[in-house]
């Protein structure tokens, strides 16, 4: 069920009967029609063990499920809001960022480590976000949240995107990503270019940078 | 020659064909195709450049971008506005400039009491030149034009920056009812008058006058 865009900060999701929908908890904004929400105890999909992971992994941002005959309306903080209608491919997006998606999609952790070796430990040390990601697969919507919107960069096999790690947001398709560093002396003695590290991402897929170098 | 596109408002594309641009240090967001970054001097090259950046503290952070492929620029979310010049003079404060063509020349300039009541010192950027620069404001900025007949009057703290042949003057209203705290909170005005534009911003700095 796509969501509907309502300006750049607000989301509508229809909520129809048998389907469910999860959202960062507290991001409820209005509703329509018979609509209840309850924590989601779990965190998302999966049952317990997948939840134990998610602690583990630090992933674990508070979740609630919207169910009913209707629709609701999410927005956080005043942040923009993207929307991406996955048709089987993966989304690999930071828990905190995401917003709302489908119940219907598969939801699991990924160690960002595993690709790219020490740099992949290094890279969730220089953007501050974890070594671990929040990944989502199947045929559905999501909506995330970033600082002053969002671009959308085709990765194709031409050649890679690179991307400054704190505006690195999302991304989605058959993607590999690497840390890659630019240290010089120069960054060494407070003089560099700003632009020390990079992700560069290659293969297949698109990736979501925000238009700020701030967290959430 | 570096192409400029926005991509909605608040990044800037540049298309780079082997040549290069200079860019507020770290505002890079994403590239694809070849790209080095370096980091350069702001406020002026040369010697001469070395002592302003020196005196006036305007020392603006730049890095020299150059390569081959699409450069992707952002900072803090804040809206891009592109100004193009042919051969006129840009006055900006150093930490609302994005990015410049390499045709451009960047300077410092001393700009008398209003730079203090703006919190942004006493000195400003200049742009000169043929070129393309872009400038960020904290929400959509509005082109004002100033003309003979028309002067302007605009809060420091909004203020982003101007272009053309004008001269600004600080003008005050700081009565006893300021001192009091009972004032308008408009104590200082930046006033415009000659032929040019001014860019100004729908948000206020945090200005000594903001205060008063």
């Amino acid at each position: 069920m796509p969501f509907t865009r309502i300006n750049s900060k607000m989301v509508e999701a229809a909520v129809v009967p048998g389907q469910r929908v999860f959202s960062q908890r507290g991001a409820m904004l209005a509703y329509r029609g018979r609509v209840a929400f309850t924590p989601s105890i779990t965190g998302g999909q999966g049952g317990v063990m997948s939840m134990i992971g998610r602690r583990v992994a630090n992933e674990a941002t508070p979740l609630m499920t919207v169910e009913g005959s209707g629709s609701a309306m999410f927005g956080h903080g005043g942040h923009h809001i993207h929307t991406v209608d996955l048709t089987g491919e993966t989304l690999y997006v930071e828990a905190d960022r995401l917003l709302a998606f489908d119940g219907s999609l598969r939801q699991g952790t990924m160690f960002m480590g595993s690709q790219g070796g020490v740099m992949g430990v290094i890279r969730g040390q220089v953007t501050g976000q974890g070594l671990f990601t929040t990944t989502l697969a199947g045929k559905g919507s999501v909506a995330f949240m970033a600082h002053g919107g969002v671009v959308e960069l085709p990765i194709t096999a031409s050649g890679p995107v690179h991307v400054d790690p704190q505006a690195y947001v999302a991304h989605r398709g058959d993607v590999r990503n690497r840390l890659t560093a630019a240290l010089g002396w120069r960054e060494m003695v407070g003089r560099g270019s700003g632009e020390a590290f990079q992700l560069e991402l290659s293969g297949n897929g698109t990736v979501y940078v925000q238009a700020s170098e701030e967290k959430l | 020659m570096a192409n400029f596109r926005l991509q909605g408002t608040r990044v800037l594309a540049v298309d780079l064909a082997g040549d290069a641009v200079k860019a507020k240090n770290g505002a890079m967001v994403a590239y694809d195709g070849e790209m080095t970054f370096k980091k350069m001097t702001g406020g002026g090259e040369g010697l001469r450049g070395l002592v302003t950046r020196r005196i006036t503290g305007e020392s603006m952070a730049v890095m020299e971008v150059r390569g081959h492929g699409t450069c992707y620029f952002a900072d803090r979310a804040t809206e891009i506005n592109l100004v193009r010049l042919d051969g006129g003079k840009l006055f900006v404060e150093a930490s609302n400039l994005l990015v410049t063509e390499p045709s451009l020349r960047t300077g410092t300039t001393f700009t008398g009491l209003r730079g203090a009541s703006q919190g942004n010192g006493l000195f400003t950027t200049t742009v000169e030149g043929t070129g393309q620069a872009a400038i960020m404001s904290d929400g959509p900025a509005i082109v004002l034009r100033v003309s003979a007949q028309t002067p302007l009057v605009v809060d420091p703290g909004a203020y982003v920056a101007h272009t053309g042949g004008l001269r600004q003057q600080l003008q005050t209203a700081v009565g006893w009812r300021t001192l009091v705290g009972e004032g308008s909170g408009e104590s200082f005005q930046l006033r415009f008058e000659g032929e040019g534009l001014v860019y100004v911003q729908p948000s206020e700095r945090v200005t000594v006058g903001g205060q008063l």
